[in-house]
């Protein structure tokens, strides 16, 4: 009798599972169906455009993905039979930077590390000065000064996420947090193309920008693909760069919160270190080093790129599909004048950087 | 926002490999599966 019960209480597990593993799949359909479409409109408004001699821009399938998704999360409501699917967009993400290592040979990657990432460490010290200061200024909580400094100097959500962890901080702190940096991200997807073409950025400054000037790497990813497909690649670069110093930065204010009596105590800093490490860091510089070493041929090399492309393809529709400006307006407004002035400023200050380290070292020329 | 939220912690919490973990071993192998001919060409 008790063998039977404990039997089909594991069947009821196991289909249990199955039935959680199969309910991401109408999401990521519906991820694919949007990426695709735009793929598809990218070619045919440019034909289009090109067989009536029209003088149209040649829209990406980036921003065509962000629209569709942006259109359908602001006009309709999202049935709940799709929301596991589309918060798989992060995973997609992932995969599409390691594959993306790929196109990158381990050497270009230290030669353009080396140089931008002097401007990463000083992005992440003037980011994290400059909100706590405006945090201070605008009297908002310490610890939701805290989860936005850590937000805007280094990777947004995840890092927000990890903090929360690390320094007790209260759930509703880190969603204004992550309210305001979401916000900030969708709109500097607009803005941060149209400054670049303005002042005629190259792609590797334009690229260092995006991936310095844009917090979260979902946004910055888009945002520098939707300049060009060579900025994108630097601005998951740089992007990489300040994601892995995301350990090094919870680890200061989880030991800061937990000496002023408010969080807990870190007890194995080498273990919190790997804990918080993003592993997909290390996936990227390993793709690198085996493309180095010619493990792959040329088409082969072709094809990782691709399939990076593809997962690339699934996440804007997510970044778009994610981005519900009715539900963030209802956040409260001074976390939000914060992260969007300490956002400018940084903005500005990373812009005025990378044209300096542009104008000395020539970047991309 | 809150659902975003909630999903992604918990599945961090629940999960036996996390997300990254997952995103490197699927990268790898689908590199190898391009490595050893099983997927041919990858259009774009």
């Amino acid at each position: 009798m008790a063998t039977t019960t404990s039997t089909s209480v594991l069947c009821v597990e196991r289909e249990n599972r199955l039935l959680n593993k199969l309910s991401v799949l109408p999401g990521i359909l519906l991820l694919a169906a949007i990426g695709y479409g735009a793929k598809i409109l990218q070619h045919s408004v440019n034909a289009y455009a090109k067989a009536h001699h029209w003088t149209f821009p040649n829209i990406e399938y980036v921003l065509w993905a962000i629209v569709i998704g942006l259109l359908i999360s602001n006009t309709l409501t999202i049935p709940k039979v799709f929301q596991a699917g589309i918060a798989t967009y992060e995973f997609w993400l992932k995969l599409g930077i390691v594959l993306l290592g790929a196109r990158f040979v381990l050497a270009d990657v230290l030669k353009l590390g080396g140089i931008s990432l002097a401007l990463v460490v000083i992005e992440i010290a003037l980011s994290l000065v400059l909100m706590t200061y405006l945090g201070k200024l605008f009297k908002l909580k310490p610890k939701l000064t805290t989860l936005l400094a850590v937000g805007s100097s280094i990777c947004g959500f995840s890092a927000i996420i990890a903090t929360q962890g690390a320094i007790s901080a209260d759930e509703e702190d880190s969603l204004f947090a992550i309210a305001a940096i979401l916000a900030l991200g969708a709109l500097a997807l607009f803005i941060f193309p149209a400054i670049a073409h303005a002042l005629k950025m190259n792609d590797v400054s334009y690229g260092l920008w995006a991936g310095l000037g844009v917090d979260n790497t979902a946004e910055a990813t888009a945002a520098g693909a939707l300049y060009s497909d060579a900025a994108g690649k630097v601005a998951v670069l740089a992007k990489t760069a300040r994601n892995a110093m995301i350990g090094f930065i919870v680890l200061g204010y989880a030991i800061y919160w937990a000496g002023q009596g408010h969080a807990k105590e870190v007890t194995n800093k080498a273990a919190f270190l790997r804990k918080k490490f993003p592993k997909f860091v290390l996936g990227f510089l390993f793709m690198s080093l085996l493309v180095g070493f010619y493990t792959f041929s040329k088409p082969q090399v072709a094809s990782l790129g691709n399939l990076s492309r593809w997962a690339f393809l699934l996440t804007f529709a997510g970044v778009g599909l994610r981005t519900n400006f009715r539900q963030m307006s209802k956040q409260r407004l001074r976390p939000f004048i914060v992260g969007a002035l300490g956002e400018v400023l940084i903005a500005c200050l990373t812009l005025g950087l990378v044209i300096g380290e542009n104008c000395i070292w020539g970047l991309g020329n | 926002m809150a659902n975003d939220k909630s999903t992604s912690v918990s599945a961090g919490k629940s999960a036996w490999l996390s997300l990254d973990s997952w995103a490197v071993i699927i990268a790898l192998a689908l590199a190898l599966a391009v490595k050893f001919g099983v997927i041919k060409t990858v259009p774009w």
